[in-house]
C-alpha cells in the first residue's frame, strides 16, 4: 500500500439514481455522501461545505460509474465501449468478469476492475489501481461479512468464496 | 535610410490626448496596460462540419443539426461526448500556452496545481491564510489527517494521493481555490463551460491591449497552438476582449481605407487625364506630393523616435492639399508660356496658401498630443517641400508646349454661367443666420466625448463579449479600485486592510467580485508573522507523531511535509520581484505600478451593482483608496483635449487673418478670402449637427483640412486679374481641385468605419460649401464691371 500501513474499511450504500447519476453514501466510519451527476462529483461531509470536482479528475469514479451503470441497466454496448471485457466461469453459477478500461488516461490510474458474481447477483468488485493499491467492494449480503482487520488474501477468498 | 529608421508604432494611445490629472494618467496606462485590457476571452465551441460518419437514419441528422445550431443536447451521451472533446481541447490549449512568454496567465477552470512552480512550493505556508487562524499543532493535524483518510476512501483519492506526503493540509489546493476567479462559470469535465456549451478560457497577454500588432501576435499564437491540437477540426475557437477588438478595428479600417484608396486613385488619374490630356503632365504632377511624403517621413524619423501608424495615414490624407499646387500650375499655364515664368506669376498666391495651411497645422503641434504633433511636423514639412518642389523642380521639368485650358469651349460656357450668377451682398448674412439657427435647434449633444464611439464594433461582437464576460465573471473594463501608498509593501498592506470591507461589499451584492493585489501576495510583514507561527522540525515531528496515533498512515510518509515546513521557516519573504518569474507574479505585476514617486495598486472589479457603495470604500482614506471610473476619466480627458485644440485653433485663426491681410495688403480683400472660408466651415458644422452627428476630434481635423482647401478656392477666386482667359483658367483649376477632393473624400464618406466616414463626409461637404460660397462671395463681377 502506497500511503497506509493497514487497509481502510468503510461501509455504506451505493445507489444508482438513473441515467448517469450515482450516489455513494458512506455511513461508517464517517458520514459522507458523494454524488456523481453531469460529469461532476459533489462530496458532502457532516459539518463541512460541499466539495466539487470534475469526474475526469477521479478516474476510479469514472470506472465505477461506467461499470455500475452498465451492469445495472444491462447496457452491454456501453460496457463494451468503456472496457475490454474478459469473462470466466459459468454464467449460471460462479463467474468472474474482468474489465480493462479502454481510455488510456483512466488506465493510468485504474488498471482493471474485476467483478465476482454468483448467478444473478454480484458478490464483489475489485478495483486494481495502477500504483498497486487495491480497493475491494463487498456487495450485497457479503458486505456483512467484512472482517474488522481485513487482509487482501482474506477478502479475495471471500469474493471468490465457496458457495 | 528613411525606411530603415522609420519605426511605426501601432499603439493607439499616442493618438489620445495628453493626460493632466493623476486619474487621467492612470487611465492612459490602464487603457492599454491594465489587467482588464490585457484579457482575452476565449470560447471553444463545436463547429458544424459535415458528419464524419454517414448518418445511420434519417432521424439522426436533423437532431445533430439542431444540436449544432442551437447547442441543445440531443442526448445525455451525445452531449457528454462533445463536452469531453471540448474540455480536452481546452486543457490542451492551456498546456500549449502555459510556458509561452506572450501570456502571463491562462485559466480554464481546472485546478491549477502547478500555479506555484515547484521551486516556490514551500512558500505555500507563507501565502495561505491557514496559519492566521490555526497553528500546525496536534489537534489541527489530527483533524486534517482524519479528513485525508476519508479522502483516500472517497472518490477524490486519486486527486489527492500524490499530494498527501508533501502537503497533508492541502495548502496547494487552498491557494488554487483562492486564485481562481471569484465568480466562475460552470465546470464540466474539469473546465469552464458557458450555458451555450462552449469551453471558456481566460488568457492574459503580456502585451498591452491597445497595441494591435502585439495583440495580433498573441492571438495568432493562440490560434496556432489550437490548430496544432489533435481533434481541433471539429471545433472552432472564438476570441473576444479589448486586445482582439483593437486587432479587428485596425484590420477593418485598413481594409476599407485600402479599397477606397484604390478606387479613388484610379478616378483621380482619369480625372487628371481628362483635364490636361497629357500623360507627362499627369506623371509630373505626382512629383510635389511624392517629394512631400518622403520629406515628411524623413522629418518624422529625425524628430521622433517612433512614428504612429495613424500619423502616416492622416498625414497622407492632409497632404492631399499639396495636390492643388501642380493642378494650379497646369491649369494656369498659357499656350507657349514658359513654365518657370508661369509658376513665378502664381507663386505669391501659392506661397500665401502654403503659409496659411502651415499656420493652421501649427495648431496641431500646440495641442500637446504626441500623435498630433507628429502629424503637424509631417504635414508642415510636406507642404513646404511640395510648394518649393512645384516652384523650383516641376516648373523646370514640365513639357515646353502645352494646351491652354482657357481655350476649352465648355470652360468658357461654365465661366459665363458663373459670372451671371447673382451675388447679392446679403448672402453672408443669410448663411450666417441659417448657421446659427441650425446650430441652435440641432438635436443631441454637440460634442462626441466617447472615444469608443469612433471605433465601434459590430453589434454581434459586443453582445458576444458581454455574454462571455458575464459567463466568465471577467472584470469590467470601466471601473478600477486604485490603492495608493508610498511603497509597494504599503500598497499590499492597504490591500490587506481593505479585504474585509471588500468581502462585506461582495456579501451585500454591491459588487460581484473585487480582486485586490494582496490576493496574490501578502505583505512581507504578514508572511513573516506566518513564518513565526511555523513550528521547528522537532516540534512539528512531535505534534505529527501524536496526530498520527491510531491512524493507518505509514510512519515515514510525511517526511516531505516536514522538509517543506522547515524550508518555509527559513525562506526570505516572497517579494513581487522574486514572484515575477511565475505566471501569477506576472498577474500581480499588472496590478502594481510605480507612478510619480508613489506606488499604485489596482483592484479589478466585476459586476458593479452599487457604485456609491464602492466609492464609499475610499471615504476615510484621504484619497489613498479611490474608485476610478475609466469612462468618466476618458471623457474628461477628451473634453480637456478638445478645449486645448480649440484654443490653438483660435490662435491659428488670428494668425491666419494677419497673414492673409499682410499678403494681400488689403483688409477688404482679406475679407473676401476669409469670409467665405469661415462661413463654409461653420456651415459644415451646422449641417452635420442638423443631421444629428456629434462632433469628434476627427471632425475637427477634417474641418481644418477642408478649410485649407477652401482657402485656396477663395484666394484664387478673389484674385483680381481683369483677364477673362485667366479667370477661365482659375475656374478650370478650381473645378479640377474640387472634383479630385470630392472624388477622394466622397469615397471615404461611404466607408462604414466612423472615423473614415467622419473625415470623408466633413471634407466633401466642406469642399462643396467652400466652392459655392467662394464663388458667390467673390468680388469678380464688380471687378470686371469697374
Amino acid at each position: 500500500m502506497q500511503v497506509l500501513d493497514r487497509p481502510l474499511v468503510v461501509s455504506g450504500e451505493l445507489a444508482w439514481l438513473g441515467g448517469d447519476k450515482l450516489q455513494r453514501h458512506v455511513e461508517h466510519p464517517n458520514d459522507e455522501t458523494a454524488t456523481i451527476a453531469d460529469g461532476e462529483v459533489t462530496q458532502q461531509r457532516a459539518g463541512k461545505s460541499p466539495r466539487h470536482f470534475s469526474l475526469s479528475r477521479a478516474p476510479q469514479l469514472q470506472v465505477l460509474l461506467d461499470s455500475f451503470v452498465a451492469l445495472l441497466s444491462g447496457d452491454a454496448g456501453r460496457l463494451q465501449q468503456a472496457f475490454e471485457i474478459r469473462q470466466a466461469g459459468d454464467p449460471a453459477a460462479a463467474w468472474t468478469l474482468t474489465l480493462v478500461p479502454r481510455d488510456a488516461k483512466v488506465a493510468k490510474t485504474v488498471t482493471s476492475i474485476v467483478i465476482d458474481g454468483d448467478g444473478k447477483t454480484s458478490r464483489c468488485m475489485r478495483m486494481q489501481e495502477a500504483d498497486g493499491d487495491l480497493a475491494i467492494d463487498l456487495l450485497g449480503p457479503l458486505a456483512a461479512k467484512m472482517p474488522a482487520q481485513p487482509t487482501r488474501e482474506a477478502l479475495l477468498a471471500l469474493c471468490q468464496g465457496a458457495h | 535610410m528613411v525606411s530603415q529608421r522609420l519605426k511605426v508604432s501601432t499603439d493607439l494611445r499616442s493618438f489620445m490626448p495628453a493626460p493632466t490629472t493623476p486619474d487621467q494618467r492612470l487611465l492612459m496606462e490602464q487603457v492599454g496596460d491594465g489587467p482588464g485590457s490585457r484579457l482575452l476571452l476565449l470560447a471553444i465551441s463545436r463547429s458544424c462540419p459535415a458528419p464524419a460518419l454517414p448518418a445511420p437514419a434519417g432521424l439522426a441528422l436533423p437532431a445533430q443539426r439542431a444540436s449544432c445550431a442551437r447547442g441543445t443536447e440531443p442526448s445525455m451521451a451525445g452531449a457528454g461526448q462533445s463536452d469531453t472533446q471540448l474540455a480536452a481541447l481546452s486543457q490542451g490549449l492551456v498546456g500549449a500556452l502555459h510556458n509561452d512568454k506572450r501570456y502571463s496567465q491562462v485559466l480554464n477552470g481546472s485546478f491549477d496545481l502547478g500555479a506555484l512552480p515547484s521551486g516556490l512550493l514551500p512558500y505555500r505556508y507563507l501565502l495561505s491564510t491557514t496559519l492566521d487562524m490555526q497553528p500546525l499543532d496536534e489537534p489541527y493535524l489530527a483533524d486534517q489527517l482524519q479528513q485525508r483518510l476519508d479522502d483516500l476512501s472517497s472518490p477524490a483519492a486519486s486527486l489527492l494521493k500524490g499530494l498527501l506526503p508533501r502537503d497533508p493540509t492541502l495548502e496547494v489546493l487552498k491557494l488554487a481555490e483562492r486564485w481562481t476567479p471569484a465568480r466562475s462559470p460552470e465546470v464540466r469535465d474539469g473546465v469552464w463551460f458557458s450555458p451555450q456549451n462552449e469551453a471558456l478560457l481566460l488568457v492574459q497577454t503580456t502585451a498591452a491591449g491597445f497595441d494591435p500588432d502585439a495583440q495580433q501576435q498573441a492571438i495568432d499564437g493562440i490560434q496556432h497552438a489550437f490548430n496544432a491540437l489533435p481533434g481541433h477540426a471539429g471545433a472552432k475557437l472564438e476570441f473576444s476582449g479589448p486586445g482582439y477588438f483593437s486587432v479587428v478595428v485596425g484590420a477593418q479600417t485598413r481594409h476599407q481605407a485600402d479599397w477606397i484608396g484604390r478606387i479613388s486613385s484610379v478616378g483621380f488619374i482619369v480625372l487628371l487625364l481628362l483635364a490636361y490630356r497629357s500623360l507627362s503632365s499627369l506623371l509630373l504632377s505626382a512629383l510635389p506630393i511624392a517629394s512631400a511624403a518622403l520629406a515628411g517621413i524623413a522629418a518624422l524619423t529625425v524628430v521622433f523616435s517612433e512614428v504612429h501608424g495613424i500619423t502616416l495615414a492622416f498625414g497622407f490624407t492632409l497632404l492631399g492639399v499639396a495636390q492643388e499646387y501642380p493642378i494650379r500650375v497646369l491649369s494656369h499655364r498659357r499656350a507657349g508660356e514658359d513654365a518657370v515664368q508661369s509658376v513665378r506669376a502664381l507663386w505669391p498666391l501659392l506661397l500665401t496658401a502654403i503659409a496659411s495651411a502651415c499656420i493652421a497645422y501649427l495648431a496641431f503641434y500646440a495641442s500637446g498630443v504626441n500623435g498630433l504633433k507628429q502629424l503637424a511636423v509631417f504635414t508642415i514639412v510636406g507642404l513646404l517641400v511640395a510648394g518649393f518642389s512645384t516652384r523650383y523642380l516641376l516648373s523646370r521639368l514640365l513639357p515646353g508646349r502645352v494646351r491652354d485650358v482657357a481655350d476649352m469651349r465648355w470652360l468658357a460656357k461654365a465661366r459665363d454661367l458663373v459670372d451671371r450668377l447673382p451675388r447679392p451682398r446679403w448672402i453672408p448674412v443669410v448663411v450666417a443666420f441659417a448657421i446659427i439657427l441650425m446650430l441652435a435647434v440641432a438635436p443631441g449633444p454637440f460634442w462626441q466625448n466617447n472615444l469608443a464611439a469612433l471605433t465601434p464594433l459590430p453589434q454581434d461582437m459586443l453582445l458576444r463579449d458581454a455574454r462571455l464576460r458575464e459567463a466568465l465573471g471577467a472584470p469590467d473594463v470601466r471601473y478600477l479600485l486604485v490603492l495608493q501608498a508610498s511603497t509597494e509593501q504599503g500598497v499590499l498592506a492597504l490591500s490587506e486592510q481593505l479585504q474585509p470591507k471588500v468581502d462585506a461589499l461582495v456579501a451585500q451584492h454591491a459588487v460581484d467580485a473585487l480582486e485586490l493585489p494582496s490576493r496574490y501576495l501578502p505583505t512581507i510583514a504578514l508572511q513573516q508573522a506566518r513564518q513565526q507561527k511555523l513550528p521547528d522540525r522537532a516540534a512539528l515531528q512531535r505534534e505529527l507523531t501524536q496526530a498520527l496515533q491510531g491512524l493507518p498512515f505509514r510512519a515515514d510518509l510525511f517526511q516531505p511535509f516536514l522538509n517543506d515546513v522547515e524550508t518555509a521557516r527559513q525562506l526570505p519573504p516572497l517579494t513581487p520581484e522574486r514572484y515575477a518569474q511565475t505566471p501569477l507574479g506576472q498577474r500581480l505585476a499588472a496590478m502594481l505600478m510605480q507612478r510619480d514617486g508613489h506606488w499604485l495598486g489596482l483592484g479589478t472589479v466585476s459586476g458593479v451593482h452599487d457604485v456609491a457603495a464602492l466609492q464609499a470604500l475610499g471615504a476615510d482614506s484621504g484619497g489613498n483608496v479611490r474608485l476610478l471610473d475609466l469612462k468618466a476619466a476618458s471623457e474628461s480627458l477628451v473634453a480637456a483635449y478638445r478645449t486645448r485644440i480649440l484654443q490653438a485653433l483660435l490662435v491659428a485663426s488670428v494668425l491666419l487673418v494677419l497673414t492673409i491681410t499682410f499678403a494681400l495688403r488689403s483688409l477688404r480683400r482679406a475679407w473676401h478670402v476669409l469670409a467665405p472660408m469661415t462661413l463654409a466651415t461653420f456651415l459644415v458644422l451646422a449641417v452635420e449637427r442638423m443631421a444629428g452627428i456629434e462632433i469628434s476630434l476627427f471632425h475637427l481635423v477634417a474641418l481644418i483640412l477642408a478649410g485649407g482647401l477652401g482657402l485656396h478656392y477663395a484666394l484664387f477666386f478673389e484674385r483680381d486679374t481683369g483677364d477673362p482667359a485667366e479667370q477661365r483658367r482659375t475656374l478650370h483649376a478650381t473645378i479640377v481641385c474640387v472634383l479630385s477632393a470630392l472624388l477622394v473624400f466622397g469615397m471615404l464618406a461611404w466607408a462604414t468605419i466612423p472615423v473614415l466616414r467622419a473625415i470623408g463626409l466633413t471634407v466633401s461637404l466642406g469642399v462643396a460649401f467652400h466652392f459655392c460660397l467662394s464663388i458667390l462671395m467673390a468680388p469678380h463681377t464688380h471687378a470686371s464691371e469697374d
